[in-house]
């Protein structure tokens, strides 16, 4: 499954052009598209982080529970709490960020070092590993995540461990199917004839230059995973607690009146999970292309 | 939303104690229409369907409908005959003798005939509660029995252990046939009489679909006459904002309890009726004694001061409730008019931690020999608690505004349970009582219930509310025992072991073309065989 | 050796289930374990309405007759389910089997439903932009939609459903009500197995997989081969650059969908197994919650199987593998 981007063998050398040539312009757009969010992301995060915010997102006002959009004082409204949606939209990025990186990080190195053991050394290990792997895939992800959530805590960590561990067979897989599509190339025997040490094959050869843009496609979507997931658990009360504000509780809460006709509150946040995950797979889509040395699609 | 039950109950008739032999209920006879459908919409689905293993309100409001008890309570809250006739008390108070009514058969179950109901259903229903193996919250209730014996087919002998004031509302627990389980001892949840139960009551279980729609024809030989809806159906939902539009689109007729939020919604809307009835229950911050900040009186008192109840109230709750000032439900005897719900006056309260000898920190947080007022509010995590989530955030954001720090986490209902009942691991709950009529409150506040799985979770001891308590459960004279409710009352608010904070009105909507509802407090469906719908109204 | 076709199938069928059975024994033990370790007791339920005090837990599980062990409890409960017994609901009493029969039907139906409408909307998308040149133009913004569909939070698209069709349409789209037995019960259904195609964030992967694995195929010499002669060049990619990769998508998205389901199934009051799994973990509702990851895992076992079969009777030469 998987296998993304198995063209690394060079069509076409555009090397020579300069980079605006080089690229096609939708991936430059995709590219820059996917850089804002990143920097707006980024920028949200530091915001959060220093107090930089319009209001403090905790701040109750009881006069003002859900006063709709371009409100004196709350361009964006304010929620069921008469808390402003702009400030708690720039402070929910916090529940994503580090835990989303845990998630990314667990899946990526987990998913490379069982790709590279059962691509590279094969054998008995790699039936293992392919046992493994098919294990994590048997489960309906959410499901895991609701039976540990409930059954140990509702805890944003906690949820991020579990959606890294379970995003482990993608990578591997991937890496694994790389390793083999090289190998048939006889890119790896040539590489060992060449008298290369097994690590710099592994780490430069198989991993930097063949595997990297696979990475950040996986990298980038995993973010976007994360965010839905917490969503999904936030519907079902198991997401980030109140009172810290994350997107997926605030299309929750909000949700709570979408039906009587007042759209707005779980509008906002719905939006911006929209264009953030937009903006990461448009990234990565990009990023892999451009990396890929492919002109357009 | 989820509450703890007090399982002590003291039946809201109260102090009428039916003495001797009472009188039998006429089949009933009027001109009202026959016929319809009532779907109700339910948020959950039923686990049991039996009046024994059910714990939960879904599944006793549905045996309601298909059970009866002894004795009955009526829409003013009087004890009534129902399987019962007629009864007798001995002088003592300690035997109850029952005259069952001869004419009440049980549902037939399918292919067979309708059993009649006889002093064996009586003793098999209560021994079959009472044993060890039978796992069900009534147990306790009934610890005061001493035993039940059959006289004749028709007679059955309850002996007490004591004199128990209003024992005779207990009786109203409801009686399953002696041929409906499979295991002639115990129930337990495997046995099929749970999903599949019979009953004596105005309504038959017909069948349960695929989807746990609970199916209930009326029972055209019920004792008390035929009830006029021939069914009802129980749908669960799974989302409360699907279940408000479900009604409004037409596609229930009724909802037990509308949420807050949706009340207004309803309200606005000609073809439904809203209407309250008292849920007997109040919601309170309790808070733990053990913890040296909050053992203190006056910081307890300076929190009730801080919070603003009647602006919650109103903006959470479009004003459904009534404040109250102490243990118990208002509109109960042994409420206390005469105490005032703490006024909302942060300055009163700043004042108060002062005198506490607290002083504002560097940071604004009130401090005491350099410790930090900073608490943790543990709360039990539910799907769609949106009221739950608003009034402990709007807690901790009065509560700033005195300088003292609330830290809210939300835990699972379980683990929830687990830490403030058991490990009496938290600072301050917000949680809300139930009480099955109206309240005995003894075992809240009794420093002999301090102590693991105990009601007296906070730990609060004070000798002069012990005395009050044991007073007046021994008393049998209602008047004494108000009086010393109404003291217990006043001492209770003045030392604020909880901060008391409201009873919410519940609302139940339903379709302007069912007619005669009454509604009992929390068994719901009571009075339903008397519900009807005008003919012209039946075809949808 | 010469081995026949059928042989070598059964042989692979064979090798296939084995395998199946092993994992199912390893996603049993998974949940068991976190089951185990969690805190808190699965007899708590029972007790709820009263205190669970230590006494009467252990009243319960005397009365329950429950192996203290780990391995022994979950051993015995292995022993029943390969004796044909799943046990019943300690929340319900009802034979898990029979009530995990019903429900898993019905969410049989939601997922491949909805499978059904992924692949629809995003087969022709990964088509139209892993064609080059001129396409080009109509391919980002299709992709782009694509992409948003997938971002909307799925409960936030089934309540925007749901509005839409009450107030647009008049009609209330939850399966099992009133107008639906007078024949439009397919509408009411349809509602939901569009929300969770939709929106389940499964579009968006299969376009991306779908894509990359056509731009592969064109690249290769023998599709380059058959342009060249002038042949079409859709019968030679069909089967490497499609066919394969969108089943291979099947089978890896049906537990992603499983996942999707159970909110789903919250919102349209859908009968299935993932509002019963999500009662049953609150519930710690051991037997059920054993019994759904042991449906749901073999959901996604007979998905690959099929995958396999398919993969092989395109590409025999896979057998040897």
């Amino acid at each position: 499954m998987k296998k993304y981007s198995q063209t690394t063998v060079a069509i076409g050398d555009f090397s020579s052009l300069p980079f605006w040539q080089k690229y096609s312009t939708v991936d430059l757009i995709y590219v820059a598209y996917g850089l804002l969010i990143v920097v707006l992301v980024l920028a949200s995060y530091v915001a959060g982080m220093f107090d930089l915010l319009p209001h403090d997102p905790q701040q109750i006002n009881m006069d003002m529970l859900m006063a709709p959009p371009a409100t004196e004082g709350y361009w964006l409204g304010t929620d069921f709490m008469g808390r402003d949606i702009y400030s708690r939209l720039i402070m929910g990025i916090q529940a994503y960020f580090l835990p989303g990186l845990l998630a990314i990080s667990i899946s990526l190195a987990g998913g490379v070092l069982l790709g590279v053991l059962s691509g590279y050394v094969r054998g008995k290990l790699s039936t293992v590993i392919t046992y493994f792997t098919n294990l994590i895939d048997s489960f309906p992800r959410l499901v895991l995540i609701l039976l540990v959530v409930a059954a140990f805590k509702p805890d944003i960590y906690y949820i991020m461990m579990v959606m890294g561990i379970t995003g482990i067979p993608a990578v591997a897989t991937a890496i694994a199917n790389k390793i083999l599509f090289l190998s048939q190339k006889n890119f790896i025997e040539a590489a060992i004839a060449l008298g290369l040490r097994t690590r710099v094959i592994i780490l430069k050869h198989i991993l930097w230059y063949n595997c990297r843009a696979l990475l950040i496609i996986q990298a980038t979507l995993g973010m976007g995973e994360a965010i839905l997931l917490e969503t999904s658990l936030s519907y079902l009360g198991f997401g980030v607690q109140e009172p810290a504000p994350s997107w997926g509780n605030m299309v929750q809460s909000g949700a709570n009146y979408f039906l009587q006709g007042n759209f707005w509150p779980s509008t906002a946040p719905a939006l911006a999970i929209l264009f953030t995950i937009l903006g990461f797979n448009l990234l990565g889509d990009g990023l892999n292309n451009i990396l890929e040395d492919r002109r357009s699609r | 939303m989820k509450q703890l039950s007090v399982i002590l109950v003291l039946a809201s008739s109260l102090w009428c104690s039916v003495h001797g032999v009472s009188y039998a209920a006429d089949i009933r006879k009027d001109d009202r229409p026959n016929g319809g459908v009532l779907n109700y919409g339910e948020y959950g689905r039923p686990a049991t369907l039996d009046p024994i293993t059910s714990n939960e309100m879904i599944s006793m409001r549905i045996s309601e409908l298909i059970f009866n008890g002894l004795v009955g309570i009526n829409e003013r809250q009087d004890v009534v005959p129902e399987l019962a006739s007629s009864w007798e008390t001995s002088k003592d108070g300690r035997v109850y003798t029952f005259h069952l009514r001869k004419d009440v058969t049980w549902h037939a179950k399918p292919g067979e005939t309708a059993l009649p109901f006889t002093a064996n259903d009586v003793v098999f229903t209560y021994n079959i509660m009472m044993n060890p193996k039978t796992i069900t919250p009534l147990k306790v209730r009934f610890e005061f029995i001493d035993k039940v014996e059959k006289i004749d087919e028709f007679t059955v002998r309850f002996t007490l252990k004591r004199p128990v004031l209003n024992a005779l509302a207990k009786f109203s627990f409801k009686i399953i046939p002696k041929h409906g389980p499979k295991n002639p001892l115990y129930l337990t949840r495997d046995d099929p009489f749970v999903q599949h139960p019979i009953g004596t009551g105005p309504y038959m279980l017909s069948n349960v679909t695929s989807d746990r729609e609970i199916v209930l024809v009326a029972n055209d030989k019920y004792f008390k006459g035929r009830p006029h809806i021939d069914e009802f159906v129980a749908k669960p939902f799974a989302d409360q904002n699907i279940l408000t539009q479900a009604l409004t689109f037409n596609a229930i007729d009724m909802i037990v309890l509308v949420n807050p939020r949706s009340i207004a919604e309803i309200q606005g809307d000609k073809r439904f009726i809203l209407q309250p009835y008292n849920a007997l229950s109040y919601s309170f911050f309790g808070y733990n004694l053990r913890n040296p900040l909050l053992a203190d009186k006056r910081v307890r008192l300076a929190f009730g001061y801080a919070i603003n109840r009647q602006e919650m109230l109103g903006s959470f709750f479009n004003n459904q409730g009534t404040i109250i000032s102490g243990p118990f439900a208002p509109g109960s005897w042994a409420y206390n008019l005469d105490v005032k719900p703490l006024p909302y006056d942060p300055k009163k309260a700043i004042a108060l931690l002062t005198e506490a000898g607290f002083k504002p920190g560097p940071d604004g947080v009130m401090q005491k020999d350099g410790k930090k007022l900073e608490l943790t509010l543990s709360v039990p995590i539910e799907k769609e608690s949106e009221a739950v989530k608003r009034v402990v955030l709007a807690f901790q954001n009065y509560l700033k505004n005195i300088g003292v720090t609330v830290k809210v986490e939300f835990k699972e209902w379980q683990s929830w349970k687990e830490e403030v009942f058991g490990e009496h691991h938290f600072d301050i709950v917000f949680a809300s009582w139930v009480f099955d009529d109206s309240a005995d409150i003894s075992s809240l506040f009794h420093s002999a219930e301090i102590g693991p799985w105990k009601n007296n979770f906070g730990a609060y001891s004070n000798p002069e509310v012990d005395s009050l308590i044991v007073q007046s459960k021994l008393t049998l004279d209602h008047e004494k025992r108000r009086t010393i409710n109404r003291k217990l009352h006043a001492l209770l608010a003045e030392e604020a072991p909880y901060t008391f904070l409201w009873t919410l009105t519940h609302y139940s909507a339903y379709h302007k073309k069912i007619q005669h509802v009454a509604i009992h407090p929390y068994k719901f469906f009571s009075y339903a065989d008397e519900w009807y719908i005008p003919v012209k109204a039946q075809k949808k | 050796m010469k081995n026949s076709p059928i042989r070598i199938l059964a042989r692979i069928l064979f090798r296939e289930l084995g395998l199946a059975f092993l994992l199912l024994l390893g996603v049993s033990f998974v949940v068991f374990a976190i089951l185990y370790a969690a805190p808190g007791d699965p007899f708590s339920m029972l007790l709820e309405g009263q205190m669970p005090t230590d006494e009467s837990r252990e009243v319960i599980r005397a009365a329950m007759g429950n192996a203290t062990s780990w391995y022994g409890q979950y051993f015995s409960w292995l022993s029943n389910v390969l004796s044909g017994n799943f046990g019943t609901s300690i929340r319900t009493g009802l034979p898990v089997a029979g009530e995990l029969f019903k429900v898993s039907l019905n969410t049989l139906y939601l997922t491949l439903g909805s499978m059904l409408v992924t692949l629809l909307v995003a087969v022709p998308i990964a088509l139209y932009s892993s064609a080059r040149g001129h396409l080009v133009m109509i391919s980002w913004p299709l992709t782009m939609f694509g992409y948003l569909i997938s971002a909307v939070p799925v409960f936030w698209l089934g309540y925007i459903a749901i509005y839409i069709s009450i107030h647009s349409f008049d009609f209330f789209p939850l399966m099992s009500f009133e107008q639906s037995s007078h024949g439009n019960q397919w509408l009411a259904m349809l509602v939901p197995v569009l929300v969770l195609g939709l929106g389940s964030g499964s579009i968006s992967e299969v376009i991306r997989n779908l894509r990359e694995e056509m731009s592969r195929v064109m690249a290769e010499d023998y599709v380059r081969t058959a342009r060249a002669k002038g042949a079409s060049v859709w019968m030679h990619a069909f089967k490497e650059g499609f066919l394969l990769p969108v089943t291979e998508i099947i089978a890896a998205k049906i537990p992603f969908l499983l996942g999707g389901a159970v909110i789903v199934e919250q919102v349209f009051n859908w009968p299935g197994m993932g509002r019963m799994a999500w009662q049953a973990a609150q519930d710690r509702d051991f037997p059920v919650i054993m019994g759904i990851a042991l449906v749901a895992a073999a959901f996604v076992r007979a998905g690959s199987l099929l995958q396999r079969i398919i993969c092989i009777a395109v590409n025999p030469q896979l057998t040897r593998t």
